[in-house]
């Protein structure tokens, strides 16, 4: 009786614990593949939580793994694939909406706003929640803005001054004109300079310029004919880079107003996440 | 206890032992998978599998190996802020002064090659005066010979491997470095005095010979102004013209050096990296 009892003890300790133990150290089973899949996502690591998800999604079928790839690979800032996942939510499905959405804000950030006001004047689902976008990619292009008061109309009011004055600059952008800086300095050398702000550059592009014409005019009435035409060759050099340099010059102030400008509105929809609802998976 | 209770009793012993070893057995089996990946160079996958064996090892059995694994499959990557950050959990993790002291220097070699050479040397100034590794002085001492290559003082680090007593070849190698460099401020000193010899020095003749004749031209320009009483000619040639050349002058055989010796260092480089067979960051 004893040696048949402690035969089956012997069988059952090497099948049975292996049976009770299989769903935990099955590294690989579905269950287990989600939780790594997890983790690896809200530790930011989205490339392997992508290759973890796809593992799982060939075992079944699930449309939040497939919005959470999409989402990795929009954080990963891979947009093309990240719109092309999206896509492949069905209709039927809860997170469909919140999948449109985040196509429309995918498509604003790879600054493809054709295809973005196309989206959003061709279908009314989303019109609602992304009028607030399709207005601000007005500020991206050079199409015609719409009336200021349409254009304010969909943002809250804690937002309505920043708004607004996102408006007045772009239609009336603070530029200084190349051509007006380089009329300056051929008026009176260095005053392009001043016109764009580089105050020191203009003293500098005035004191060498006159000096030098001063230099060869002097020279010339004492008959010193040489330096008279060495002293004028430098003026006119002085003179014309002066000219050239103001209206290079309107053109970086102008390229670092407009990056100040990009800049400022981006951040402006990172904080408010692009006005599409924020999900926190790793809550 | 009748004969039955002892049977269950044994009977329940036996399944606690078979199913932890099964448990240990799996985490094993998932570590010499990681470690197959390392060896076999796929270091994304390394650090995947490196990843879930973490994941799922509750006991933290093989938080140092498989940190440091991590670590050294980013760094295998040139991942090496990644790679510093994994280290530095295997520090933490580290139950003997080997495995801390191996950490340790790893995040130092990483510090290296990220070129963050001053807190490399910083780093190992502690490792230094920490008791528990007074032994090891002589790596420490190599280490701080490869923190100086990289910081570009290559005279230093032939100091530290000379104390290293078996690494002669790295010793006279950093030397003849050192000595093949040029002295920026020799360079800047020469110019300053004969505008043009410093561009000569790094062996850019014809640079300092129109740099040479551009100064002598707008000085003779310039003094001559000042001998026939035109003060006024004198003061804007001598500000526009002489000064912006003479000032450029001692800019550009700076430059020159510091251009010179940039390839003398990368060349160097370059030789250790395939040619020299010892222990690298």
């Amino acid at each position: 009786m004893n040696k048949i009892f402690f035969l089956a003890i012997f069988i059952c300790s090497i099948s049975f614990p292996q049976e009770i133990t299989s769903t935990k150290t099955d590294l690989f089973s579905l269950a287990n593949t989600k939780k790594f899949a997890d983790y690896l996502f809200c530790q930011r690591d989205y490339l392997r939580a992508i290759n973890e998800y796809n593992r799982y999604l060939l075992k079944t079928k699930s449309d939040s793994i497939v919005f959470k790839i999409a989402f990795a690979y929009s954080k990963m800032e891979e947009f093309q694939n990240s719109i092309n996942t999206f896509q492949s939510i069905p209709k039927n499905s809860e997170l469909f909406l919140q999948a449109k959405l985040e196509i429309l804000k995918l498509l604003f950030q790879s600054n493809n706003f054709v295809e973005l006001r196309k989206k959003i004047t061709n279908d009314s689902l989303e019109n609602k929640n992304a009028q607030p976008l399709l207005n601000l990619s007005f500020l991206f292009t050079n199409d015609n803005l719409p009336e200021k008061n349409d254009f304010c109309k969909p943002f809250p009011s804690e937002d309505l001054n920043k708004v607004k004055n996102f408006y007045e600059w772009k239609k009336d952008p603070p530029y200084k004109s190349p051509v007006a800086a380089g009329i300056l300095s051929a008026i009176i050398p260095g005053l392009g300079k001043f016109y764009t702000q580089k105050f020191w550059d203009g003293v500098w592009g005035f004191i060498s310029s006159v000096g030098f014409a001063y230099l060869s005019y002097d020279n010339f009435h004492a008959d010193h004919n040489f330096r008279g035409w060495l002293f004028g060759g430098l003026a006119v050099g002085f003179y014309g880079g002066n000219i050239y340099g103001s209206a290079a010059s309107a053109q970086i102030y102008n390229a670092k107003i407009q990056f100040d400008f990009v800049s400022e509105v981006k951040n402006f929809l990172e904080r408010n996440n692009y006005f599409i609802p924020k999900i926190n998976f790793c809550q | 206890m009748n004969r039955t209770q002892i049977n269950i009793f044994t009977f329940l012993i036996f399944i606690l032992v078979f199913s932890n070893l099964n448990a240990q057995d799996f985490l094993k089996k998932q570590f010499d998978y990681a470690k197959k990946l390392y060896n076999n160079e796929q270091y994304f996958d390394s650090i995947t599998e490196f990843k879930r064996l973490l994941f799922f090892d509750s006991k933290g059995e093989y938080k140092f190996e498989a940190n440091n694994y991590i670590g050294l499959s980013y760094k295998e990557g040139a991942k090496f802020s990644d790679a510093i950050l994994y280290f530095t959990l295997a520090e933490m993790n580290a139950t003997t002064n080997d495995e801390l002291f191996d950490s340790k220097i790893e995040i130092i070699r990483s510090n290296i090659l990220r070129r963050t050479t001053s807190h490399a040397i910083e780093l190992l100034n502690s490792v230094e005066s920490d008791k528990r590794f007074s032994n090891r002085a002589k790596e420490i001492n190599y280490w701080k010979g490869w923190a100086y290559i990289f910081s570009d003082n290559w005279e230093e680090a032939s100091n530290y491997f000379a104390q290293t007593d078996s690494n002669t070849v790295l010793k006279d190698f950093c030397k003849k470095v050192a000595k093949k460099k040029y002295s920026t401020s020799l360079a800047k000193l020469l110019s300053l005095f004969i505008p043009g010899s410093g561009q000569m020095y790094t062996g850019h003749f014809l640079s300092g010979l129109l740099s040479l004749g551009w100064n002598v031209l707008w000085g003779y320009v310039t003094i001559n102004a000042f001998v026939t009483d035109r003060v006024f000619d004198g003061l804007i040639v001598g500000n526009f013209l002489w000064l912006r050349f003479y000032n450029g002058n001692l800019q550009n055989a700076t430059n020159f050096a510091e251009e010179e010796n940039l390839k003398i260092a990368n060349n160097a480089l370059n030789y250790l990296q395939f040619n020299y067979h010892g222990t690298k960051p």
